[in-house]
């Protein structure tokens, strides 16, 4: 059997609908007449569980796994990366040292661009985007711990 | 008309004008960029609005969305890659167009053709809106609850993709927006003592995520290639042969792109698509369709501007989005105090006319501004992507983040980010999610309140007239969607999902 991308669509989020059930065990479901908070979540999970197995079911319809494309996964892991320590950077870092370094490093380190466009390109954006949010606009923006 | 003189009085203030035309060189841009959608341009500035007052905000984020609409053809017409999703069906005739040289006269049609039909729009907004609020005032709970899922089950009907796909991810969303504290017996639910959790999980994290970054991540930015033609202002003018070929076909686009923007979907995208099947079954030569057919550009940019402007009808009447660009407008309102719904038009009627005057004044400057500044909005493409997305990335993390001022948000947004990327390799459509997010928390709650109305019993949903006619109708579609499912037959949504994917590849 050709394993196709509605067998892992389906069984994910089938996989995702029983998860959901597990961790509603202390919500309680209440009756008709007064609906408790598990209800909407138990009967949503449970409909996410069949959608899903239907999924899987009608799965012969989809394209096969093998057929999807990763060559742009590599690219993703280190953009998604890179953001991610942004991230966990920016209340410390606040928003002009953590916002250039961010795009200096996407331009230089993962696009291989040069030092001082990348340099010129984070420095000048990070300026104009401090000075448009908390000049024009007067919506502040994160300060971080160096106080700027 | 008294109303919309009150509009008037406020869309004409200087300051609502400035914003207005704000919005509308926001959205042309964002329309023109290929990658960035208006949903991540109205949601990356969804905070710079936080000290504006609610109609320059709303005037602002609408103009994006329309803006984006006109802009999404320049780049199909001279470079064959839809800016928006919506402009798919406008690179095939459009771009043909260019290449035999005509391609300043097809930036005018689908520029004049946008005017029109969002005029047209306006006005139909106009003289639906009103009563259409007036009478969702006699809407309780079970009608709000067949509404909603009514909503839903017409989602699905209209995707482009599997009923069971779209009602899946439409689970999903509605569960995701189960988190937090329960409004009606103050239980939390899945916040795993996260504080930020227990408000639930907002529109704009999951919805820039899903859509800004899922997109970035899945457009490496070597295949980004750009080879940009600017036309000269004065081979902007179209011939009149053109003229008379394009009337006929932005008249039929205005009216059958307002009648798709009502229901709920991806109505901008599937108006265009229809429009252009429309125009080739209407005209003389359909095998000119392909090769420069003035009707096959003039009709879909016509729908896919009136369909957005008729979006508009349900999200300010009934207060319910039909996509997740409306949701995240409807989500400004209720940042901004004001709540969306039947009660708008009669409690808040300076941001209701005012927000529908300044639409017919935006309309005009989107004409001004397409047509002499279209050699400058070209130069925009110019920017190589791998300068372009950091800067995405840059305003999605301000965006996010500056809403609630909360990293966890930023975080949600990372992780659907992931989501969305992971969703497009395996063809899950990510807008049936954001809208169930949205309807989720009116959903439950008003489920909830119609069972206890009646004692637990569920004949309350049929014993109310309004309520068993919209489940009359979701009953009808699920028949209809059940019918080709188990044919397998080949309709205009899989025709629409192969342009689509075609488009894509």
């Amino acid at each position: 059997m050709t394993l196709r991308t509605d067998h892992v669509a389906g069984g994910v989020l089938a996989a995702f609908g029983l998860l959901v059930l597990a961790l509603s065990g202390d919500l309680p479901v209440g009756s008709l007449s007064f609906p408790g908070a598990g209800m909407m979540p138990k009967l949503l999970a449970s409909l996410l569980i069949a959608f899903g197995l239907m999924l899987v079911l009608r799965a012969g319809d989809s394209a096969p796994l093998a057929d999807i494309s990763w060559q742009d996964l590599p690219h993703a892991l280190r953009v998604t990366t890179i953001t991610a320590l942004a991230v966990a950077l920016y209340q410390t870092g606040g928003f002009l040292l953590t916002m250039t370094l961010l795009l200096f490093v996407l331009i230089f380190g993962v696009e291989r661009r040069g030092l001082v466009p990348a340099a010129a390109f984070s420095l000048g954006v990070v300026a104009l985007t401090y000075l448009l949010f908390a000049v024009a606009l007067k919506t502040p923006l994160e300060q971080g711990v160096f106080g700027f | 008309m008294e109303s919309l003189l009150l509009g008037f009085s406020v869309a004409l203030q200087p300051g609502v004008l400035w914003y207005a035309f704000l919005g509308c060189l926001v959205g042309t841009v964002v329309g023109v960029l290929p990658g960035i959608g208006p949903l991540s341009g109205i949601s990356i500035l969804l905070p710079a609005t936080f000290g504006l007052d609610t109609t320059k905000s709303v005037v602002m984020l609408a103009g994006i969305y329309y803006g984006s609409q006109y802009g999404g053809s320049t780049t199909s017409i001279l470079m064959r890659i839809p800016g928006e999703a919506s402009s798919v069906m406008t690179c095939i005739d459009g771009y043909a167009m260019a290449q035999k040289g005509r391609a300043g006269a097809a930036l005018c049609i689908a520029a004049v053709g946008s005017w029109i039909a969002g005029t047209f729009g306006v006005i139909m907004l106009t003289l639906i809106a009103p009563p259409l609020a007036s009478f969702a005032l006699r809407f309780g709970p079970p009608e709000y609850t067949a509404l909603l899922v009514l909503g839903l089950i017409f989602l699905a009907y209209m995707s482009s993709t599997s009923l069971p796909r779209t009602l899946v991810m439409a689970c999903l969303g509605i569960l995701l927006g189960t988190i937090g504290i329960d409004n009606m017996t103050g239980h939390f639910r899945y916040s795993f003592d996260i504080a930020e959790l227990g408000d639930g999980i907002g529109i704009v994290p999951v919805a820039v995520g899903l859509f800004g970054l899922g997109e970035i991540l899945s457009t490496p930015s070597a295949t980004a290639v750009r080879d940009v033609i600017a036309p000269r202002l004065r081979q902007l003018l179209p011939n009149r042969e053109e003229w008379r070929e394009s009337a006929m076909p932005i008249a039929r686009g205005s009216v059958l792109g307002f009648l798709i923007g009502l229901m709920p979907g991806s109505a901008h995208i599937i108006s265009s698509f229809l429009s252009y099947a429309v125009e080739r079954r209407f005209s003389r030569h359909p095998e000119q369709f392909g090769k420069g057919a003035v009707a096959g550009v003039a009709g879909p940019e016509s729908a896919n501007n009136a369909a957005s402007t008729g979006a508009f009808v349900p999200m300010l009447a009934l207060g319910l989005p039909t996509g997740p660009i409306t949701a995240v407008l409807l989500a400004a309102l209720m940042i901004h105090g004001v709540p969306p719904g039947p009660t708008l038009v009669n409690e808040h009627p300076d941001i209701f006319w005012g927000f529908v005057a300044s639409m017919y004044v935006g309309n005009l400057m989107l004409l001004a501004l397409n047509l002499p500044l279209v050699g400058i909005f070209v130069n925009v493409l110019r920017i190589p992507y791998s300068y372009l997305y950091p800067l995405v990335i840059m305003f999605c993390i301000i965006g996010v983040y500056e809403v609630n001022h909360s990293i966890v948000d930023v975080w949600i947004m990372l992780i659907m980010g992931v989501i969305g990327y992971g969703m497009r390799k395996f063809g899950l459509d990510p807008a049936p999610l954001v809208l169930g997010l949205v309807i989720s928390p009116t959903l439950e709650m008003s489920l909830r309140q119609s069972l206890i109305m009646s004692n637990g019993n569920w004949a309350i949903f049929f014993q109310r007239p309004i309520a068993v006619a919209l489940l009359v109708i979701c009953a009808g579609l699920l028949l209809l969607a059940v019918l080709s499912l188990v044919r397998s037959r080949r309709d205009w949504r899989s025709r629409l999902a192969e342009a689509e994917a075609g488009d894509s590849s």
